[in-house]
Parts: structure tokens; C-alpha cells; sequence
């Protein structure tokens, strides 16, 4: 047994990143060449093994290829590239250069991923296993000590004990809510009806999320395993895992994981022969934004239009059916077997005192690294963003960033030190959501934002109580009527007033924090609001009607990079001639304004 | 239970939400989408009151749904509820653009309503007691299709619903006259769906459709040995407790 262990440990493993950032860049042709090359290949003692992972986080450098135990990552791999990886780093032992990731500062070349400042600032619990393990696989979950922490509550732990453990470790629910776990478990254990259910929330709708997907597609046994040690805990017997539909891949992992935890006995009946029996089935959404809203779910399950309901009552005493609830959004059941494993102090030692343990964004937009981050709760926007997102490219200036998915609020730069809790954001006019990280630069208007979330959440609200479905339908039509260049300044204090009738007066939360984008876009940007009413212009050039472009023939230096990409041919001027834009003609798309390499085309 | 409603003390039961406790002590609280054969929905968010918590916070709530706990402390007016209450009227008059009844509702709260272009010819406010009406009166046809601002009520695919027995309850709890009923030639036109007419066999006015007399005999597992409209069937039974009050 030693023997084979050693000789494991020593073979080569090629793990194939074939999340959904790779897999869209052509993973799995990756995947495809090296099976078809390792196979019977002759120039091997002992034939590398292969695995595809899930989702390492890094999408722009997708797809990423990882040699083990050389700790060696290859970025933007392709079919062509495999030969040459085999040849030389799986025979030869030695890295092939052009493959690894460059410091953009330092210049210097770095082997293992996990050196790069876009992994050094992260703590992974959530995300510990994925990249490492292959999703479809249950053993290698258990290989990295996957249902160990369920074995440790059946055999040591009392279900007081553990929501003791889940107390003291201060885990908040991570789907946006940042209720404490610990209390929610404890109500529904409280309540003396049977039988309670389980239900993971992976409807994740917020534009440019992906964390649950993530964990969803990456590592679907921890996701069991929570649910498990709850069921321990409340005697729940049947548990549901809500997917959004869109969702395939992580459907078909968490169906091949349900079917194999059945088949080692960690699902049906007397679980590993306790008393413990539990059953999860999996539900797919149907595609409505709201039904992560847990009331909306819980209809949604039920076969009702997903509309919620006033949450006077808890689904701890009333939910599924009428019974007693418990539900947690997908990245909080993936903390679960880690507290209970590693401790509540370590988990609680993470984290700021008000919201311990660390917290998966999805950083997109304009910024450099895209991907998916974990990292300590506390840690300011400036370290996410410039430390480990690298900052905004191409030398454009950081204008905002928007946390929280599409009712969370724009932040501006002199807010970047803010430190990324629920309790701070919230204060600060936005929220922790379930953890979207959108950054704008300055080529992006402030009002449009705000219109473009609204309009979003006008086609999303569920459209049952009047703030919600018709405060969203005022804010719309007043944004884009200031977008026109129609608006009046009595407009500014017409979308506060319904902004705080809809912060008060809706019946969930999608609407209650539906007027976040433009409230916190009215507070740091007001003077964009009034460019656009006053002096009737849009200063980041997006709005159509209230931009005007003209090339500056200073700066110009007759490149005709414009030129040519003007859709309209708007632009003339010949090569190494300063160029003009026709103004009639121009249909300010801001094509031009974008591509030009000297700032020439300004707007005015 | 004792619970304090604007400082003063009434009595409340488990279970009673605070809307019920107000109607019953006489406090007034505007609602639209209330009825009290069924439970509150929580959708039209006119009934916010505020309540006071141990802590001495102030938070609206729907007193339709609120559910009453012992010592709860409610205040049904204040500055924020009457701003809450206008804004909404504002909203709800901007969007049924053709009902009086909503433009009505502005003109009492006194604010100019936020006209929303495309709603000239909307009359339904959305409060969804035909939807309430139906399930508990017809067959459950109807439903608030859709999401966000184009939510609308609607039979499955916008088409005649095999299940709909024409008893048009949703049309007759309607606020706003939103629900088109065409009566002609003997025949009921409502919900893309035209059903015959049967005739009182007392007073000859065309009163029900022959589903809505099945469905009733079905539901009831009595059969109807005569037609009677309901003024006809009032004045039937009336004759009977004559008789044996004689």
C-alpha cells in the first residue's frame, strides 16, 4: 500500500482547467489532445493521469493546463501546445516558457500559479477543492478529505454541538442576506414540527456572477456534505438543490455527485450506519431572476409562479409546504464541512469580527485579471481590484466599481478603502450581494449605469407589489428620459422620493434594494446627472443623443486606426493627415473614441 | 392578546393579522388589493403601518400580513406611512391611466399622478382579487402571467381556458372594471371564451352559464331542480322561512 502510494505520488498529473471560462476558450480540445496522446504512449513508464477540474479562477488565462507535482501552470493553452508540454514537461521535467504567465511589472516568468498576485492575496475554504479535484469524480473528493466532517458529527458531535461550532465560527449566509447561520439553524431546530427540509439556493441570476456556478460545477460533494451535517442536525430527511437552468454543467455534476454519494452510502438510508437518513433532489429554475429570493424559491418549488411573500414569519417556521426550512445559498454550505473540520477559531480568526471567514467574488469588467477571487473578508476594494484584478487596462482611469450584482450601488474611487464587509457596504449605499465585482472605467456614464440596472430589474422584479413594479417602471422612464437630454432637474428629487418609498415599502428584498444603482450613483455622481439635464451633455461620450465627438488635430497623428473603424465611414483623412469627423454622419457609438491609441478623440 | 394600536389597547387573537385587528376596532386603513374572504397578499403595500420593536426601532410593515404577537405596538399614521400612501397613489393613477377609480385614489391623496406612456387605456391596478376570486369561487384559471413592469392578469397563454366556467366573479370583485364582460343575444363573452346564457325560470334574466351550473352541482353534489337567478333565490327562500316562522 506505502508502495503505491509513493509511486502516486510521483506520477505526473495533468489537470485540464474545464470550468466555463476555459471550456468557452477551447479546453476541451485541450483535454481531447492530451487523452489522445497519453494514451498508450510508449515513452512512458507510468502513463501521466489526466483530470478536468473545475474552475481555477483565472478565466482570462483560460484554459489553463496544471502539471503536478511540479506545481507548473501553462495559460492560454492550445490543442497545438500539447505535444510540446508532454515532450517537455511531462518527459523532460522542464517548463516550456512560453506557456507560463508573465509578470506584467516585473517581467519575470512565473511557474506555479499560485505565485501570481492574482492568487497570493486569496484564501480558498469555499473554493478549496476547485481546480484540484475532477467534479466527476467522488473519490477524488474524498482523497482531499471530502466527508470527513460529516463523519466527525455523527460520531463526536451532538446537533447542539454543532450549532454551537456554527455559532462561534460566525459564519453569514453568503447569498447576499448575511444572516448568521448558526441562528438560522437553530430556529429551525427550535421548532417543534416535522418534517423540516433543506434546500441550497443555487439560482444565481446577478449578471457577471459566477461564484455558485463555480462551486456548483467544481465541487459539488461539499455542497452535499453541508446539507448533510444540517440534516444531522435538524432530523430533515429530504433536501432540494434549486439550479438556475441556465446551469447544464452544473446540473449534470451535482446529478452524477447525488447518484454517487447514494451509491458510497452518504445519501438514503442509515448514513454510514447511523441513524442519519438523507435525500437530495435537484430542482431546476425557471429562469426567473427572483427566485433566488428564498420566499420566491420556495413557490417555485412548490409548482407556484415564483413570486415572494412578506417574510413576516421565517421559512425556519414556515417554508417548504408550510414546514420548517432551512435554506443557504450554495457558497455557505461549501464553508460548512470546513468549520466543522478545521474549527470554528480558524474560521473566525479570518475575516473581520463583524464578518468572519473569507468571501468568493466574480471580478469582471474593466480590469485586468477577470476571474473569480476568494478572499478574507475586510480587505479593501483597492487590494481586490489593483492587487489581485491588476487595475484597469490600457491606461484608462478607474471610474466606479459596483458590488452586489444589479441592485448593488457604484462606488467611487475615493471609496476604494473601504473594506469589503456586509455590514460596511451596506452603510456605504451598496452591498455584499452574493459578491459581484463589476469595475467601470471612464468611458462609462454613471446615468446609463444606472439606467442599464434598472431596466434589468424591471424585466426581473417579480411584478406583484406596486412599489417594486411600478417605482422600477418611474425610475426607468425618468432615466432614460435624462439620457435623452429630456430630463429636468426636479427629476433628481422625483427618483429619490420613489427610490425611498421602494427602500421601504417593498415586499422583498430585490425590491428594497432595487433603487440602489441610481441612489448611489445620485450621491457620488450628481454632477453627471446634471451634465446631462443642464448643459445637455454626456461627459463620458455614451450617451447618443447628448455626444459630440471631434478629433483633436494636436494630438492626432493621422494613424487612421479610426478611421477604419468607424462603422459609418463618419471619419476622414488620409494616412499621416489629421482626421476629421463628419458630423452629421457620426452615429456616436464612440467607436473611435475608444480605439484611438493618443487620446485625440475627445468629447466635447 | 393586548396590543397598542396608536397608543391604544385592544385586543388581539393568535393568528389575526393587524389590518383585521383595525377593521374590527374601526381604524381606518386604505387597501386595494384586501378582501376579507381571503388572506392578505401583501401586494398593493397601501396598508403600510409602522410598527415599534423592543429596541424602540420604527419599521413599515403590511398590516395585511403582519401577524399580531403579544404587546406589539403599531401606529397607523405618521409622516413616513402618509409619503409611503402618496407615492403609491402617484404610481397607481400614473399606470391605470383609464380607470376613475385609480385617478380617483390620487386625487384624494392629493398628488398629481406619474403618467406612464403606453397605459392610456389600462384600467387594472393589479390587486389581484380576481385571481383570489377564482380560486376560490371558479376553477383557478387565472394568474398574474409574466414578470416585472409587463406583469398582467391572464388565462394560460392568453387563450379561452378549457377550465373556465364563466361565472366572471373576477369581473365582479374588480375595482376598476378592468375585466371586459360582453353580454349579447344570450350569450357571455369574457376571457377570450363565449358561453351561453340560462334564462331564471322565474323572472326570465339571463343569470349563469350551464358550466358554472355544472360546476356548482358538482362541487355541492346537489342537482339544481330549478334555475333561479340570486334575487329570484332570495325571495324563494325568504317565502320558506315565512312559512315556518308563521
Amino acid at each position: 500500500m506505502k508502495e503505491k502510494m509513493k509511486i502516486e505520488s510521483s506520477v505526473n498529473k495533468v489537470m485540464v482547467c474545464c470550468g466555463t471560462g476555459c471550456t468557452a476558450n477551447g479546453a476541451r480540445q485541450v483535454l481531447a489532445a492530451f487523452m489522445d496522446k497519453l494514451r498508450d504512449n510508449p515513452n512512458f513508464e507510468v502513463v501521466p493521469v489526466l483530470k478536468a477540474t473545475g474552475c481555477n479562477g483565472w478565466c482570462e488565462k483560460g484554459p489553463i493546463v496544471k502539471i503536478m507535482p511540479q506545481d507548473i501552470s501553462y495559460c492560454h493553452v492550445k490543442a497545438e501546445d500539447v505535444d510540446e508540454i508532454i515532450d517537455r514537461t511531462l518527459l523532460k521535467g522542464e517548463p516550456v516558457k512560453r506557456l507560463l504567465y508573465r509578470d506584467p511589472v516585473k517581467k519575470e516568468f512565473v511557474t506555479s500559479i499560485h505565485q501570481t498576485d492574482f492568487y497570493r492575496k486569496q484564501h480558498k475554504i469555499a473554493l478549496r477543492n476547485i481546480g484540484e479535484i475532477d467534479p466527476g469524480s467522488i473519490d477524488d473528493y474524498i482523497e482531499r478529505g471530502g466527508y470527513k466532517a460529516l463523519k466527525k458529527v455523527l460520531k463526536e458531535m451532538t446537533p447542539d454541538e454543532v450549532i454551537e461550532e456554527i455559532l462561534k465560527s460566525g459564519l453569514r449566509g453568503r447569498g447576499g442576506g448575511g444572516f448568521p447561520t448558526g441562528l438560522k439553524w437553530q430556529a429551525c431546530k427550535n421548532t417543534p414540527r416535522f418534517p423540516k427540509y433543506i434546500i441550497c439556493n443555487g439560482d444565481e441570476g446577478d449578471p457577471g456572477a459566477f461564484m455558485d456556478r463555480s462551486v456548483m460545477e467544481g465541487d459539488p460533494h461539499t455542497i452535499i456534505e453541508g446539507m448533510l451535517i444540517c440534516a444531522y442536525v435538524l432530523k430533515a430527511e429530504r433536501g432540494f438543490i434549486y439550479v438556475r437552468d441556465e446551469y447544464d454543467l452544473a446540473v449534470k455534476y451535482l446529478r452524477q455527485a447525488i447518484l454517487d454519494a447514494r451509491e458510497h452510502g452518504f445519501l438514503g438510508e442509515n448514513i454510514l450506519k447511523s441513524d442519519l437518513r438523507f435525500d437530495i433532489e435537484l430542482v431546476r429554475g425557471g429562469g426567473a431572476f427572483v427566485c433566488g429570493e428564498e420566499t420566491a424559491l420556495i413557490k417555485s418549488i412548490e409548482g407556484y409562479p415564483g413570486e415572494p411573500h412578506d417574510k413576516y414569519v421565517f421559512p425556519t417556521e414556515k417554508g417548504l409546504w408550510g414546514q420548517p426550512t432551512v435554506i443557504n445559498n450554495v457558497e455557505t454550505w461549501a464553508n460548512i464541512p470546513v468549520i466543522i473540520l478545521d474549527g470554528a477559531e480558524k474560521f473566525a480568526s479570518l475575516g473581520t469580527v463583524g464578518s468572519p471567514g473569507t468571501k468568493v467574488f466574480s471580478l469582471v469588467g474593466k480590469v485586468v485579471n477577470t476571474g473569480l477571487v476568494e478572499v478574507p473578508m475586510g480587505i479593501t476594494l483597492r487590494e481586490i481590484i489593483y492587487d489581485i484584478g491588476g487595475g484597469v487596462p490600457e491606461g484608462r482611469q478607474f471610474k466606479a466599481v459596483q458590488t452586489g450584482g444589479p441592485s448593488g450601488g457604484c462606488i467611487p474611487a475615493s471609496h476604494l478603502d473601504l473594506k469589503v464587509d456586509f455590514d460596511t457596504l451596506t452603510r456605504e449605499g451598496s452591498m455584499m450581494g452574493s459578491g459581484g465585482i463589476i469595475v467601470m472605467d471612464d468611458t462609462t456614464c454613471m446615468v446609463e449605469v444606472a439606467r442599464y440596472y434598472t431596466n434589468f430589474l424591471a424585466g426581473e422584479s417579480c411584478g406583484k407589489c406596486t412599489p417594486c413594479r411600478e417605482g422600477i417602471r418611474a425610475l426607468v422612464e425618468i432615466l432614460t428620459r435624462i439620457c435623452k437630454g429630456e430630463g429636468e432637474l426636479s427629476d433628481l428629487q422625483l427618483l429619490r422620493d420613489i427610490s425611498e418609498v421602494m427602500q421601504e415599502a417593498s415586499l422583498c428584498a430585490l425590491g428594497r434594494t432595487a433603487p440602489n444603482p441610481v441612489l448611489s450613483t445620485l450621491r457620488f455622481f450628481e454632477d453627471e446627472y446634471i451634465a446631462h439635464i443642464v448643459e445637455k451633455r454626456c461627459p463620458a461620450g455614451v450617451c447618443p443623443a447628448l455626444t459630440t465627438f471631434y478629433i483633436d488635430p494636436e494630438l492626432c497623428t493621422g494613424c487612421t486606426l479610426c478611421k477604419r473603424n468607424c462603422p459609418v465611414d463618419a471619419i476622414k483623412g488620409e494616412a499621416k493627415k489629421k482626421h476629421e469627423i463628419i458630423e452629421d454622419k457620426c452615429i456616436r457609438c464612440g467607436e473611435c473614441y475608444r480605439r484611438c491609441r493618443f487620446k485625440a478623440v475627445k468629447v466635447r | 392578546m393586548k396590543i397598542m394600536i396608536d397608543a391604544r389597547e385592544v385586543m388581539a387573537y393568535p393568528g389575526e393579522t393587524i389590518l383585521e385587528v383595525c377593521r374590527r376596532e374601526n381604524i381606518f386603513i386604505p387597501t386595494l388589493c384586501y378582501h376579507p374572504a381571503f388572506k392578505g397578499q401583501g401586494a398593493c403595500r397601501m396598508c403600510m403601518v409602522e410598527i415599534i420593536d423592543s429596541s424602540g426601532q420604527k419599521r413599515l410593515v403590511a398590516s395585511c400580513t403582519y401577524p399580531v404577537s403579544d404587546g406589539l405596538k403599531v401606529i397607523t399614521s405618521s409622516e413616513k406611512i402618509k409619503k409611503t400612501r402618496k407615492t403609491l397613489a402617484m404610481l397607481i393613477a400614473g399606470r391605470s391611466q383609464a380607470s376613475p377609480f385609480a385617478q380617483e385614489i390620487a386625487e384624494e391623496y392629493k398628488v398629481k399622478p406619474l403618467f406612464f406612456k403606453g397605459f392610456e387605456n389600462e384600467k387594472c391596478i393589479l390587486c389581484r382579487l380576481c385571481i383570489n376570486a377564482c380560486e376560490e369561487m371558479g376553477s383557478a384559471v387565472l394568474a398574474a402571467v409574466s414578470r416585472g413592469v409587463d406583469k398582467r392578469i391572464e388565462t394560460p397563454y392568453a387563450e379561452g381556458a378549457e377550465e373556465c366556467i364563466g361565472c366572471k366573479a373576477c369581473a365582479e370583485i374588480c375595482p376598476t372594471g378592468a375585466i371586459e364582460v360582453k353580454e349579447e343575444n344570450g350569450q357571455r363573452i369574457i376571457w377570450h371564451k363565449t358561453f351561453d346564457l340560462i334564462k331564471c325560470a322565474n323572472c326570465g334574466k339571463e343569470f349563469a352559464t350551464p358550466e358554472q351550473i355544472k360546476f356548482i352541482e358538482d362541487k355541492t353534489g346537489r342537482k339544481m331542480e330549478k334555475f333561479l337567478c340570486e334575487g329570484c333565490r332570495k325571495r324563494q327562500t325568504a317565502e320558506v322561512i315565512k312559512e315556518f316562522s308563521v
